[in-house]
């Protein structure tokens, strides 16, 4: 009986020091979102490095991860995080830093890496993993007439109705001025100089809150991902700016009556990062090379309206359409770096909220407080 | 007669006395290290992380040790213009220092917390700095950004030299310590911190007063009625107790939204018209209504166990020497339920002051409380020390409420069952 039970135990612990060992645990935003992440890319590259990938779910932010650098006891590997915790991450410490051409595969056709990527990295401990894009929707059973600018949005007079907006100042502020008549500029330089400066942040939170206290608007702050699609299926409000990949699921995947508007929209990148001293830093280096490789982007492609990071992955998505899931649909066309749908956009830029985002987050409270 | 003999002896041979206490003291030990776990249990998870916050809260050894020569050169300059050349070069031969040992990271984190605009000007200047030539720092510096020419930027700069300070606590209530050493306000158009604690409370007292009044006829309802209609109201009293907290949440929601059921109710009898549908929801109704029936069980309880034990002969008897019903009610019965009254209301609204997800959800523009300023600060801004300050101020408030009620009403009529 002593002799099973020692035998137990060994074999206990030996399963648990494999189990540990030798898998990688990335930490992303679970629901449809990690589900494309798991099978575009985490199950593709478990296979073919032999590694065990655990997917966990956490909901953004890096006090999680602090939390296991102080105590001592890191559990993630990768993190899925948005640009302005690279950054902090990165000076903080507690992310790896890359050689990015050395530490990333180059394209098929031999590009490297660094020139593969739509644009430069925030900070040196990021590496790109999508392109979504935040962009107003519409209930088209509830809306009068076809809205089709930013301008649209703001405009009660024609369109009355409430409105869903996110509840921090986060992309608000730049579609405000976009609005408002600032023309966005390369990337959205020229919104981004505005809000330098104090006349132009007073003039974004006029507008808004000229929005929000309107008899005929109003405003409704939502602050989880599947809130504007179901506000507007609900008919609580009648357009909201959200998420895109969200609006393609209510629409092509649950035929709901909702049409997005790509009109001065803000593009943004979600990052993986490889955390410093994590339980398996080089399987996880490793995985991290191979899902964020041409073939692996692409591949989350096929379950959610993200774009991937790299040029050479739109390629591979437009060799195999119908890319979507459902098998008939094709994804090019509803990515947020499509042709059509980039006439008049802005780059959220992570930089310029790193700097300024503890002191337009009091004044946005301050203002939401005063509406 | 010495006091030998008068000692009493043991059988063998020690001291009565001696031999008592021995077994006394071993008693004593037993019930200790019968208690210690739970003493254990009380440093590990309360002392420590309430003395760790506190110390988070007012250490600032970091950018103290990080900046030393910029500090020490600082003590000369008072605050008024920019500061001059040795200050410049004290700090870009810290700067440079921190760079080479790559923690400048930090310093640009820790100083963009004081000042907005620090993390990418340090970022500019590092780039830059390489390229820098000997001597004249004041002018190179301020060539690579506009802000380092601006003399706020050094003002924050000296804010931060005390190697332990309470300006987060300041911080917490929109104020800051200027460069004359005077406590003033914050720019009104950041006055945000102060808003949302004068909103918590009020949110905080409605809904304890909201429980209060309804779960005071439930209260005695459940405790005079009879076994088997009281069972039956006591489950429907804990049923949602046992439902997760967002699900509650999110069943108010489809309730209460504009085209939710409360108002289609409304419109279906003709209460209100189709098109002018109240708005019940991302404003404050819509938190005291999720509110007070989330917290309503832990009002019903305590009163409950109370009432239970109060006899119905009393309110009998107080009817029968002459007092009307309510006069018997406001004399007897009232004053017995106000043990049951203190610890509910302590419970509710102690719990409300800290709410966090519901008023986040159903709560609109002006449901952001106190407690969801600390989780941005605790999740986005890792501002750790900040937030342990807020947390602090939090439970400073709860402990003034708990002092305030002890005076008035005193703690030993708590009663929670």
């Amino acid at each position: 009986m002593r002799k099973l039970s020692k035998l137990l135990l060994t074999i206990t612990f030996a399963l648990s020091i494999t189990s540990s060992a030798f898998a990688v645990t990335v930490a992303s935003w679970g629901g449809a979102y990690t589900e494309s992440q798991k099978l575009g890319y985490g199950d593709p590259t478990a296979k073919k490095l032999g590694v065990d990938i655990n997917w966990v779910d956490y909901s953004g932010g890096l006090s999680e991860i602090k939390a296991q650098k102080e105590a001592g006891a890191i559990v993630w590997d990768i993190i899925d995080v948005f640009a302005m915790d690279t950054i902090t991450g990165c000076d903080e410490g507690l992310f790896v830093e890359f050689d990015f051409d050395k530490d990333f595969p180059a394209a098929p056709d031999g590009t490297p890496a660094s020139k593969d990527f739509f644009t430069s990295m925030p900070s040196k401990c990021a590496v790109g993993n999508i392109l979504y894009s935040w962009n107003y929707a519409y209930n088209s059973d509830n809306v009068k007439g076809t809205p089709k600018t930013i301008k649209d949005f703001f405009n009660t007079k024609k369109f009355p109705g409430k409105r869903a907006i996110y509840s921090s100042a986060l992309t608000n502020l730049e579609i405000a001025l976009a609005a408002d008549g600032i023309k966005p500029g390369k990337g959205g330089a020229k919104i981004y100089k505005a809000l330098e400066t104090e006349k132009g942040v007073q003039r974004a939170m006029d507008k808004i809150k000229k929005l929000c206290t309107d008899p005929k608007g109003g405003c409704v702050f939502w602050s989880a991902g599947a809130q504007p699609p179901e506000l507007l299926m609900s008919g609580e409000v009648v357009m909201a700016t959200g998420w895109n990949g969200r609006f393609f699921n209510a629409t092509v995947g649950e035929g709901a009556p909702i049409v997005q508007v790509w009109d001065g929209q803000g593009l943004d990148y979600e990052y993986f990062v490889l955390v410093k001293g994590g339980p398996d830093e080089a399987n996880a280096k490793k995985a991290l090379a191979e899902m964020t490789s041409t073939e692996g982007l692409a591949g989350s492609a096929k379950y959610i309206a993200y774009a991937p990071w790299r040029k050479s992955s739109i390629d591979v998505m437009k060799k195999g359409e119908p890319w979507y899931k459902d098998g008939k649909t094709n994804m090019v066309p509803h990515m947020p770096t499509a042709p059509s749908n980039t006439k008049n956009y802005f780059l959220v830029d992570p930089i310029f909220w790193a700097d300024n985002g503890t002191e337009l987050g009091e004044k946005w409270e301050a203002m939401k407080a005063g509406l | 007669m010495s006091s030998e003999t008068q000692k009493i002896l043991t059988t063998d041979g020690i001291p009565l006395e001696e031999s008592l206490k021995k077994a006394e003291k071993k008693n004593k030990i037993k019930a200790f290290l019968l208690v210690c776990p739970l003493l254990l249990f009380l440093i590990i998870t309360y002392v420590f992380p309430i003395g760790d916050m506190l110390f988070r809260s007012v250490d600032d050894r970091m950018v103290t040790n990080m900046l030393p020569k910029t500090y020490k050169a600082m003590e000369q300059w008072d605050g008024k213009e920019l500061p001059e050349e040795e200050v410049f070069e004290a700090f870009y031969l810290d700067y440079k220092k921190l760079v080479e040992e790559k923690t400048f990271g930090k310093l640009a984190t820790q100083l963009n917390y004081e000042k907005n605009g620090f993390k990418s000007i340090l970022k500019k200047l590092k780039r830059k700095m390489k390229k820098f030539d000997e001597g004249n720092y004041k002018e190179q510096i301020m060539s690579v950004h506009k802000r380092w020419a601006n003399v706020e930027y050094w003002r924050a700069l000296k804010r931060r030299a005390p190697a332990y300070s309470y300006s987060k606590y300041l911080k917490g209530i929109d104020m800051y310590e200027n460069e004359e050493g005077k406590i003033v306000q914050v720019p009104e158009d950041r006055r945000v911190h102060k808003i949302l604690w004068l909103r918590t409370i009020e949110v905080a007292f409605f809904v304890t007063l909201f429980c209060f009044l309804m779960a005071y006829p439930i209260a005695h309802l459940l405790a005079t009625l009879p076994m088997k209609y009281s069972n039956l109201l006591m489950i429907c009293v804990l049923l949602p107790f046992w439902t997760s907290l967002l699900v509650r949440t999110a069943s108010w929601m489809i309730l209460l939204q504009q085209q939710g059921i409360v108002n289609d109710f409304f419109v279906w009898i003709g209460l209100v018209s189709d098109d002018n549908r109240p708005e019940m929801m991302y404003n404050k109704t819509g938190t005291y209504v999720a509110m007070t029936q989330i917290l309503l069980p832990f009002m019903v309880l305590p009163l409950y166990s109370v009432m239970k034990t109060i006899s119905p002969s009393l309110m009998r008897a107080g009817k029968s020497l002459g007092g009307t019903p309510f006069v018997a009610f406001w004399k007897i019965y009232f004053p017995l339920t106000i043990p049951g009254i203190g610890a509910g209301c302590l419970l509710v609204f102690i719990l409300a002051i800290g709410y966090y997800i519901t008023p986040a959800l159903v709560g609109g523009a002006s449901g952001t409380l106190i407690s969801n300023q600390i989780a941005f600060h605790m999740k986005s801004t890792l501002d750790w020390s900040f937030a342990s300050a807020m947390g602090l101020m939090l439970l400073a408030g709860v402990l003034a409420i708990y002092w305030v009620y002890n005076k008035l009403v005193g703690v030993d009529n708590i009663k929670l069952g």
